[in-house]
């Protein structure tokens, strides 16, 4: 039984993956700073209004994971902003995001050295939200 | 006349120190447009093909198009076209800087550089003017002395120059422009060389037209908020190519240690775009008329490898000489950078060829003794500095290198060979077909050999572009298959091909939507081409220069991957994948319109309207 996307649900599930991963505590160990991912409403996919979701990381730990508003959201260190088609091709592997953010199918706000010298733990980050299984509102 | 032209192009003599201009009719410019493709189809029509390089015979054609001088971003471009000294096929390198839009003011749509000087000259274009100057004096300075020297009296005077190298025929040579920008590949250096021409030297104030102003300041304000959107200028002006470095460590892009090992993140952290902004960043710059700016400038304060500030090594330099030779020191690139350019060499070739040199030392194939004494082991900086030197002289071990790495294992043989990762003779540049097999493709079908730059298919394999709008795409590409790669090479090819015949930018190709670009040649040249239209260009373009090789006797049997990209490395994003070269070639001939010798089919060169290059390719 999976657990519906962008509900706290589902950033609590991904917080617990992080966690339970064996590999990220290292790859993350110089990463510093939150993240704020921004998904657009799209009501036909059942998506009525924009979905703000805060992420704090911290030297290969975890803090807080949460739904919120736009100001949380805009407080992050970096702010990434995107369709929800575009998300769910990126949480699906179908999109890798590094080509998505290149592409201009997300948007960033951050420093963008930062991201790419760190874009492994980026990398991982996106890995993990694969391994729990997600309810996508269009489909359910 | 077309508008976007200058209308003219200038013939030089060098044998009888003739300068005259000609001109070249509005239906040949919108069959080819500008740049390679047009010097293709000159080289073609006017000369014959089998000539030596470096002979009187062969001549030099340095070219713009139709945008460039337009003020649209990325238009800052000129190419430079010739018979390769490097590999004896079709050679072009393309350059941006100052150069090209100086010429078309300075009243020239290029330049064909015929015969061979009895003495050292320097061909001076000031607004219409053409003549040859004696430069006896300068022959014997590095590219920066020279350029320096030619502009003592009006610095806004624009120069291209050749080193040390080009005056010492190495086969690669680079040309160097106001210091900063250089047609590296192939060895064009050579020809400057071999001609005794050191340096040209332009300026002007003619404004080419436009056909539509109006239509044209749209597309200018759609282009600019096309790069200010873009993640990945933003990147390019921040980094600039090295960005690649750390990216490319992940996805297993960067050869390491002469594209024997699949990843180290040490050298990638210590090489990388951020940790040169950090460290030695002084400013970023850009060509003539380019918001990105991705240009580095750079200095190194301290130390051996010290230097005054001065244009920073591209990411392939960072690869070449960082860690294809095992060294971690990001100063000693930019001073092997800075040596380079004075002595005008190309950095990709010189620093493979030292490479191949580290691993035969290694290997005990090369001795001390033969290698004039230095210690070439991994990462020795120190002997690399004055190695850099000898091959731009010629000097004892340098000679054998200053022809590049296919070249030197020819001389040094047994094995060496196996070591070298070419096609056709040209190094492969910092991008690892293992892990991006449709690079390996691209390598494979590239006319000038091994090369990143002669189509877009590293930023569409890669991710960094997509335009379903223009071919049939798809979101994402995973790199190590070889399925779905062949037609996507090909559309790459017939697009990222055109960036050197419209003379713009290949970051810029990226960067833009298509139909921008499209627009604002349509809007230039008033030829109105549909998408179609342009893309069949690119065929032309490419269909021409594959029509030139053949000629000089490029069949099937030269489309191949040296023995090393075909051995899987053991680690990184590339990890045991090769490319399936079969499948690969046998789509790719088919949807290229090749026949089985390699050679296009008569009805495709029918189809593109090259029934002369049909003729003489079916005598
Ligand atoms: S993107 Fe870089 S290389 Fe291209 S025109 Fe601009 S400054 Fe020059």
């Amino acid at each position: 039984m999976g657990v519906r996307a962008l509900t706290q649900e589902w950033m609590d599930a991904y917080k617990a993956a992080i966690q339970a991963d064996p590999e990220y505590k290292d790859i993350a160990k110089n990463w510093e700073g939150s993240v704020a991912l921004v998904v657009l409403p799209d009501p036909a996919k059942g998506i009525p209004e924009t979905v703000y979701l805060f992420q704090d990381y911290w030297h290969g730990d975890v803090g807080e994971f949460v739904v919120c508003d736009k100001d949380k959201a805009e407080s992050a260190k970096f702010v990434m902003t995107g369709e929800y088609a575009r998300w769910k091709q990126i949480a699906r592997k179908e999109l890798d995001a590094t080509k998505a953010l290149l592409q201009g199918k997300l948007k960033m706000k951050g420093d963008l050295p930062y991201v790419v010298r760190n874009i492994k733990t980026v990398n991982k980050v996106i890995d993990i939200l694969g391994a729990f299984e997600t309810i996508w509102p269009d489909e359910v | 006349m077309a508008t976007g032209y200058a209308g003219k192009f200038l013939l030089v003599n060098l044998t009888d120190g003739s300068c005259t201009d000609f001109t070249i009719a509005d239906s040949e410019l919108q069959k080819y447009i500008g740049g390679s493709c047009l010097a293709a189809k000159m080289y073609l029509d006017r000369y014959p093909l089998d000539t030596d390089p470096l002979s009187p015979e062969n001549p030099l054609m340095i070219m713009t198009g139709p945008m460039v001088g337009s003020g649209f971003p990325g238009t800052s471009r000129f190419t430079i076209c010739t018979k390769a000294p490097q590999t004896g096929i079709w050679g072009e390198s393309a350059c941006g800087g100052t150069f090209g839009p100086e010429l078309k003011r300075a009243g020239y749509d290029g330049i064909v550089l015929e015969g061979q000087s009895p003495e050292p000259v320097c061909l001076a274009i000031l607004d219409g003017q053409a003549t040859l100057e004696d430069a006896s004096a300068l022959w014997g300075t590095d590219i920066y002395e020279a350029t320096d020297l030619l502009k003592a009296e009006d610095k806004s005077r624009k120069v291209l120059a050749i080193g040390p190298a080009g005056e010492n025929l190495s086969r690669i040579a680079a040309i160097g422009n106001d210091k900063g920008h250089f047609s590296g590949r192939t060895g064009l250096g050579a020809v400057m060389g071999a001609k005794k021409l050191k340096a040209i030297v332009v300026k002007g104030t003619l404004k080419t037209g436009k056909a539509d102003e109006n239509r044209y300041k749209e597309v200018l304000k759609t282009a600019i908020a096309e790069v200010k959107g873009s993640a990945l200028a933003e990147g390019l002006h921040m980094m600039g190519s090295d960005a690649n470095m750390d990216l490319g460590m992940v996805t297993g892009d960067v050869p390491i240690k002469n594209w024997t090992v699949g990843e180290d993140f040490d050298l990638s952290f210590n090489l990388s775009g951020p940790t040169m902004r950090e460290k030695y960043l002084t400013k970023a710059h850009a060509c003539a008329n380019c918001p990105v700016a991705c240009k580095r400038v750079v200095k190194v304060d301290d130390g051996p490898y010290r230097t005054d500030e001065g244009p920073g090594p591209e990411y392939e330099t960072c690869g070449t000489f960082g860690t294809m030779l095992m060294n971690s020191d990001l100063a000693a690139v930019i001073k092997a950078n800075e040596l380079c350019n004075r002595y005008g060499l190309d950095t990709i070739s010189c620093g493979s060829a030292i490479a191949l040199a580290m691993e035969l030392f290694e290997k005990g194939t090369l001795t001390t003794d033969q290698v004039d004494g230095l210690d070439l082991t991994w990462g020795n900086m120190g002997a690399v500095m004055p190695l850099i030197r000898k091959i731009a002289y010629r000097e004892g071990f340098g000679d054998i290198l200053a022809d590049g790495a296919v070249h030197a294992a020819r001389k040094i043989g047994g094995d060496a060979m196996d070591c070298v990762v070419h096609v056709k003779g040209l190094e492969a540049p910092m991008h690892d077909p293992r892990a991006f097999h449709g690079m390996g493709l691209a390598y494979m079908m590239s006319n000038r050999g091994a090369c990143h730059l002669q189509h877009a298919v590293l930023a569409t394999e890669q991710g960094m572009a997509s335009w379903p709008q223009l071919f049939d795409m798809k979101d994402d590409y995973t790199g190590t298959t070889s399925v779905d790669k062949a037609a996507l090479v090909y559309n790459s090819e017939n697009y990222g091909i055109l960036g050197n015949s419209l003379a713009i930018c290949h970051y810029l190709v990226d960067i833009l939507k298509p139909e921008t670009i499209l627009e604002a040649f349509n809007a230039i040249t008033g030829f109105n081409l549909t998408s179609d239209e342009l893309l069949e260009a690119g065929m032309r373009d490419w269909t021409l220069k594959r029509g030139f090789n053949n000629l000089l006797g490029i069949t099937a049997k030269d489309d191949v991957l040296p023995k090393r990209l075909l051995t899987a490395l053991k680690e990184g994003g590339g990890a045991g994948s090769v490319p399936d070269v079969a499948l690969l070639l046998s789509e790719y001939y088919a949807i290229r319109g090749l026949d089985e010798r390699g050679f296009p089919r008569k009805e495709k060169l029918t189809e593109l309207g090259l029934d002369e290059l049909k003729d003489r390719l079916y005598r």
